[in-house]
């Protein structure tokens, strides 16, 4: 990769944004400060960032019940995101979605999302409007192994293709479905194999190495911007945490966790930097402590926020779209 | 007893070439597909026990459990006990394994990458390399059933060496000390990071080395076989600077994508001798195509081409001394 270096440096930053963000939650939940569950991206930050470092602002994203990730790397703000998971008025869904319904419509982030394998075809949705509307955006799917399972997938990969929508589905694949290896869930090793059947270019990537999902994507997004269709990148990664905070993950192997433990992007691209001469080791630490400020910042935003009045509970229940819809 | 060993590359056949350009793709049941061939072909031709390298897809299972059940399982197949990294370094490992357990041939099921990092430990065990990657030079494209009548011809046979050529590789040093090695090629390119690993953009290369060029091959060795053609046989190599002002050719550079590059004359190199490349920024070299060596300016970097490389089965040849000899004959009483 010949990135410039201000591609460098945002990578690096939005990788420990993500790590410093998602290292507070785990540490916010464990204290009780967070209701409801957060699932959680650690380990899998070069996937996001990689793919997003490609994007511009009126692209979109879908993302998933692991999306604090995602949402960081399009340019969602860290404090409405904390304020959101610490259920406060001034989050993004004003308290009342929590983790897994972050959405930043004007950042084309469409939403993180508690059911595995909705965010497809909503992919394919945000395609097939950006194909109408004859302009050059794309539309990033982010989605886990065990989704490539459900009919959604499938759908959403052949309309893609028949439509050749500008859609890049990016699957994570950190091996396992909430407990389930891959090995006992799925007929396949490489789930870019599923691409085949759906007449599209399917790659497998190193999903822990920023400059591998960088390139692999940037190829992809250029060929979606041309019009010439859907790609599947599967970016082989790993997270470091339970499925949510909670699970010991006791069905992972000891062996196996440190094997990829020793793979964590986040040291591996300060070591390529440094070695590189592209930052030093005081660039590097800047940045770290200014991340560590922004979160934060986050935290206390949160803290200090409101909870949601009572009243707001039955608001925002009901689209207007129902009156819209009676009208016409 | 004669033994074999199969070494499946589950990771071949994925990487971004795929998308950058026109690239096959081989899913991991087909090359199930192909062991099970190979293994049902062995043991027609003699064969008795069976060695396969153990991987993430879990193929040598499948091959065991299927033929088992089909009933057709007569050889003795096993799985090698290693523990498995799911990298190139399992097939490394699975070469030594089998080196050590004395197979008398190894087939391998992959691309360039694969054979290079089995050509790494396999010593003189020969080989047959088949083709389920990208691009590839040093694979041939054979049907497993014929691939497994050669490596059991050869297993079998008390002088296995004669039908086979014993192939150059590239010895990647740095500062002195053997780093790496590639079968086929080795390209100096300007990109930093080793990223997807593949490369496939001219413009970041600076220069060529190979063992092998041929206009009928793809890759960066057929650049260089669009000026010179040199066989496996030959006792030399060549390299060539890319954006010289001597010649402009038209190479296949990938599956499907043929472009114009501006090329120094090709420059013979002697066998066993190492060449000191001129790196004056922060680089990476590709081996076989896929970027490995991250190499940082001020690092003293010699390529060499030598005869060290591995015993690679010619299977016509193999095939034909072996009809030769009346091997496929069944005497009836």
């Amino acid at each position: 990769m010949k990135g410039s270096e201000e591609s460098y440096r945002n990578m690096y930053t939005c990788m420990k944004k993500i790590r410093e963000f998602e290292t507070t939650a785990m540490n916010r939940f464990a204290d009780g400060k967070i209701p409801g569950f957060v699932h959680l991206y650690i380990g899998e930050e070069a996937v996001a960032t990689g793919v997003c470092e490609n994007l511009r602002n009126d692209d979109f994203i879908t993302s998933t019940h692991r999306g604090h990730g995602h949402i960081i790397a399009k340019g969602g703000d860290v404090k409405f995101m904390m304020a959101e998971l610490f259920g406060k008025a001034t989050g993004y869904c004003k308290g009342k979605g929590g983790s897994m319904h972050i959405a930043d419509a004007s950042k084309g982030i469409l939403g993180a999302n508690g059911i595995v394998g909705a965010g497809h075809n909503i992919a394919v949705g945000a395609g097939l409007s950006i194909k109408l509307r004859k302009t050059d955006q794309v539309c990033i799917c982010f989605f886990g192994d065990a989704s490539t399972n459900q009919g959604t997938f499938h759908e959403g990969l052949n309309m893609a293709s028949i439509w050749k929508l500008p859609v890049v589905f990016v699957c994570e694949n950190n091996y396992y479905g909430i407990s389930m290896s891959q090995a006992r869930h799925q007929a396949i090793k490489d789930i870019a194999d599923r691409a085949v059947s759906y007449g599209i270019p399917g790659v497998a990537v190193d999903g822990n190495d920023v400059t591998a999902t960088y390139e692999a994507s940037r190829e992809a997004i250029a060929r979606a911007r041309k019009g010439l269709g859907p790609t599947l990148i599967e970016c082989k990664t790993y997270r470091h945490r339970g499925h949510f905070e909670g699970d010991p993950g006791t069905y992972k192997p000891t062996e196996e966790q440190k094997a990829w433990l020793e793979k964590d992007p986040i040291p591996r691209f300060r070591e390529f930097l440094k070695k590189n001469g592209i930052m030093t080791e005081d660039d590097l630490a800047k940045i770290d402590n200014s991340v560590a400020e922004a979160i934060k910042d986050a935290v206390r935003f949160a803290d200090e926020s409101p909870e949601p009045d009572v009243s707001s509970v039955v608001i925002d229940v009901y689209s207007d779209i129902t009156e819209e819809v009676r009208v016409r | 007893m004669a033994s074999i060993g199969i070494i499946a590359n589950p990771a071949s056949g994925k990487d971004i070439r795929r998308l950058v350009s026109y690239a096959t793709v081989i899913d991991n049941n087909e090359k199930v597909n192909i062991v099970k061939r190979i293994v049902l072909a062995a043991q027609g031709y003699g064969i008795d026990e069976i060695y396969i390298m153990p991987d993430s897809f879990m193929m040598g299972g499948k091959v065991i459990d299927e033929l088992l059940a089909e009933g057709v399982l007569r050889s003795d197949c096993r799985i090698v006990d290693m523990p498995i990294r799911a990298d190139s370094s399992d097939s490394t490992e699975a070469a030594r394994a089998m080196n050590q357990l004395g197979v008398g041939c190894v087939v391998i099921l992959g691309g360039d990458g694969t054979s290079r990092a089995v050509a790494k430990s396999i010593g003189d065990v020969p080989i047959i390399p088949l083709s389920t990657g990208t691009n590839n030079v040093y694979p041939s494209m054979f049907e497993g059933t014929v691939a497994g009548a050669a490596a059991a011809i050869t297993a079998l046979s008390p002088e296995p060496r004669l039908t086979c050529i014993h192939d150059k590789r590239i010895e990647a040093y740095i500062d002195g000390k053997l780093s790496d090695i590639a079968l086929v090629d080795a390209v100096v390119s300007t990109e930093i990071s080793v990223g997807a690993r593949a490369i496939w953009k001219t413009s970041s290369i600076r220069s060529i080395i190979v063992t092998r060029a041929h206009p009928a091959s793809i890759g960066f060795s057929a650049v260089v076989g669009s000026l010179e053609i040199v066989k496996p046989e030959d006792d030399f190599g060549y390299s060539v600077d890319i954006g010289g002002e001597d010649v402009m050719v038209k190479a296949s550079i990938a599956a499907g994508i043929v472009e114009r590059l501006n090329l120094s004359l090709a420059r013979k190199l002697e066998l066993g001798r190492r060449y000191r490349q001129e790196i004056d920024r922060n680089c990476t070299i590709a081996l076989d195509g896929e970027r490995e060596m991250q190499i940082t300016s001020g690092e003293a970097v010699e390529l060499c081409v030598s005869r060290n490389g591995p015993w690679r089965v010619d299977i016509r040849k193999t095939l034909e001394k072996a009809h030769a000899e009346g091997f496929f004959r069944v005497t009836t009483r």
